[in-house]
């Protein structure tokens, strides 16, 4: 018996060891508290959704700003993780965090739509930064933003656009569209990723038909061989470029690329270089540059709550990643070009770009609104191939 | 022709994984251990390998690299499938839970040290395993294409470990005295094998062999390992009771069901299939209503060893 005691005592041990490792590890990710703060209070909190702290897109985009802005400015703040992806799991860890004196709650994510619109009620003191959504009911029927809620979107389709628009200017004519699940970012880089490609062929003066997209929904976010197979079909039925739009269904596509010979992947999110060398360019929306200035504004009194506002490349919201970019014969010269008509909006080259404004209520594509979008769009050099 | 070939190639992306996966889930079976703990001893198996490529990138490369790392998914998918052995032969506990223990703890776990040597989830490697073409045997017509050409080592490996796994089931003293702990444990202890070290020795096995379908299975499918294989231990499983507990039919599920994924996911760049308007989604069902028609029609009179999933009570009658 004194021997299974001993075991127990030594299995004890080593959980408590273990909860102890765990508790060091958060804490490192954590600023050290400044000295007239509580213990275990943080004032800039951030939800993730059902991605990670590490997606390397969305929840880290965002994370990576409000870090930023803490640790120059010596602020506590801390991330919190839903157990599971529903409605009431996001506002328990709304909660949570505002029990853990959170300030300012950064959520990512349109999932936390209507959480954040039971959340502005019951805490209106606390103010609420929501990335690509703005609060309504759970049933889309009543939407409403409160003077404590600050919603950002991104135009996606402006992003889509460069890279659709630089891939046919390298020479590229045989472009995939491969998106993760259908949520309304991912369809709006996918519209504007054919525009893009029709608005430079057009220019180019190219025959009518010259270019041809495939175009698919993976219905994931995730790495998997189907993924990977989808892409190496794509890549050894002639396609030379894909633009990955879905987390981690981008790393299948790479990994079909790297199987295939002078075969390239447009990356999202963020520049996604340090992937994998196939990676020619990146479509990027600012995540961390937006949480930050919101951040910033809030800790100098003019938090812009009560507003929703679209970012766009006119202030920086969206771009193509140049720095590392392996793009052939596009220059930074030529992105700087477009950038500035972009701005400008010359002959409505920004404005004109359709997103899915057509959709069901619930935002998510469907078919019928993507046989819509093609009508509406009305292409003629580009040749679309849907993919089921 | 080419699209035959890069059907079959694609195909064996899926079938070897799980090909192996499912032989390895058969030792643990046909010893009487259930083990659904597939899924995280295969996440498990590619976390500590993929870990060892990423740190080891700069000394070793190509197919030296890959059997290295091969051996470290094998013998770390067989100390953490101890812990289900443990549990299940030694305390009887019951194996389904002990295994979903596992399946839980194993991404929890990579994910958990992979953030503390590296600050991220998601480990990055440079796949230089790929054989381009296989000397002489790559120039065969027809077969060289399909066989020895843009194939990774693991898929002979793969069909090796069928043989052998077929062999040692069917023809020696070792694979009797497993077979016979899975059927009727009181009567091989009565002859004087210890069911307990049979046990064992089968959960080891299939340890080993998902630790090494996990890195099967990530190496051409992705760039970085993010503590997850997508849910193809639980399909491995699928794979076992397609195939009755069978090597060879197991084989053949395995190949059937890589195939229907392939064309689900590659019918759209291959002309002939994309031609055909069939949705994706049919692709898709086809195996797993196979599965469903099998277990209707077979389970009357099904193959899984008797004693599988009972603790083995020397006292019990």
């Amino acid at each position: 018996m004194k021997i299974k005691k001993l075991l127990a005592l030594s299995l004890a041990l080593a959980m408590a060891l273990a909860l102890a490792a765990c508790g060091g590890g958060s804490a490192t990710t954590t600023a050290t508290p400044t000295p007239t703060a509580a213990a275990n209070t943080y004032e800039l909190a951030l939800i993730t959704d059902i991605g990670t702290i590490d997606d390397k897109s969305f929840n880290q985009g965002a994370w990576e700003g409000l870090v930023q802005y803490a640790e120059e400015h010596n602020i506590t703040h801390q991330y919190y993780k839903p157990t599971e992806k529903s409605d009431a799991e996001y506002l328990n860890a709304i909660s949570l965090a505002v029990e853990g004196g959170a300030k300012l709650i950064v959520t990512p994510g349109y999932l936390f739509e209507s959480s954040i619109y039971e959340a502005q009620t019951l805490y209106p003191d606390v103010k609420f930064v929501l990335l690509d959504g703005q609060p309504h009911t759970a049933d889309y029927k009543t939407y409403e933003i409160k003077d404590n809620v600050y919603s950002i979107f991104y135009a996606e389709q402006q992003a889509g656009f460069l890279a659709g628009y630089a891939a046919v200017k390298d020479g590229f004519t045989k472009l995939g569209f491969q998106g993760g699940m259908a949520v309304p970012a991912v369809i709006r880089y996918g519209y504007g990723f054919v525009q893009g490609a029709e608005a430079a062929a057009k220019e180019m003066g190219l025959p009518e038909g010259s270019i041809s997209i495939k175009y698919n929904y993976s219905g994931d976010f995730a790495a998997t061989p189907e993924n990977q197979t989808r892409a190496a079909s794509w890549y050894e039925d002639g396609t030379e470029i894909i633009f990955a739009c879905g987390g981690a269904v981008g790393n299948s596509v790479m990994a079909a690329a790297e199987a295939g010979k002078d075969k390239w992947v447009i990356g999202v999110d963020v520049d996604q270089y340090a992937e994998s060398d196939t990676v020619i360019s990146s479509a990027m929306k600012m995540l961390g540059t937006s949480v930050y200035n919101a951040i910033s504004d809030f800790y100098n009194g003019s938090f812009p709550g009560g507003q929703i506002v679209t970012l766009d490349i006119a202030v920086d919201g969206v771009g193509l990643a140049m720095d590392n970019a392996k793009w052939r014969t596009f220059s930074a010269a030529d992105y700087q070009k477009l950038h500035d008509a972009m701005v400008a909006d010359t002959d409505g080259i920004a404005s004109s770009i359709l997103t899915n404004t057509v959709g069901d209520t619930d935002g998510n594509g469907t078919a019928d609104e993507f046989s819509d979008f093609l009508v509406a769009a009305n292409l003629k050099y580009v040749t679309i191939t849907e993919v089921k | 022709m080419s699209y035959v070939f890069f059907l079959f190639q694609q195909t064996m992306y899926f079938t070897i994984p799980l090909m192996v996966v499912a032989l390895g889930a058969l030792y643990s079976e046909r010893s009487g251990v259930i083990n659904i703990a597939l899924e995280g001893i295969m996440v498990m198996g590619a976390f500590v390998s993929v870990l060892f490529i990423h740190t080891f990138e700069g000394q070793l490369s190509g197919q030296a690299m890959l059997l290295a790392a091969l051996a470290i998914a094998a013998a770390s998918g067989a100390v953490f499938s101890l812990l289900h052995a443990y549990a299940s032969i030694h305390m009887k506990a019951n194996q389904v839970i002990s295994g979903t223990a596992l399946n839980m703890m194993a991404p929890a776990f990579a994910i958990y040290i992979a953030r503390m040597i590296q600050g991220v989830q998601q480990i990055q490697f440079t796949n230089t395993f790929r054989i381009e073409k296989v000397p002489v045997l790559g120039d065969i017509p027809f077969l060289g294409p399909l066989f020895f050409q843009k194939a990774y080592i693991t898929t002979y490996l793969g069909v090796a470990i069928l043989i052998l796994a077929a062999t040692v089931m069917y023809k020696t003293r070792f694979g009797l005295r497993l077979r016979s702990c899975g059927e009727h444990p009181q009567a091989a202890d009565s002859v004087g094998i210890s069911v307990y070290k049979m046990r064992y020795a089968g959960t080891l096995i299939s340890g080993a062999l998902a630790g090494a379908g996990g890195l099967i299975f990530i190496v051409p499918t992705t760039v970085n390992f993010n503590a997850t294989v997508a849910g193809y231990g639980f399909l491995a499983l699928a794979v076992l009771i397609f195939g009755q507990w069978k090597p060879y039919r197991i084989a053949l599920a395995a190949l059937f069901f890589g195939f229907m994924k392939t064309v689900s996911a590659a019918y759209s760049g291959i002309p002939l299939l994309a031609d055909l308007g069939i949705n994706s989604y049919f692709y898709k069902m086809i195996p797993y209503i196979a599965t469903l028609v099998v277990l209707i029609f077979s389970s009357k009179n099904s193959q899984a060893p008797k004693a599988e999933g009972i603790p083995y009570d020397k006292g019990a009658r």
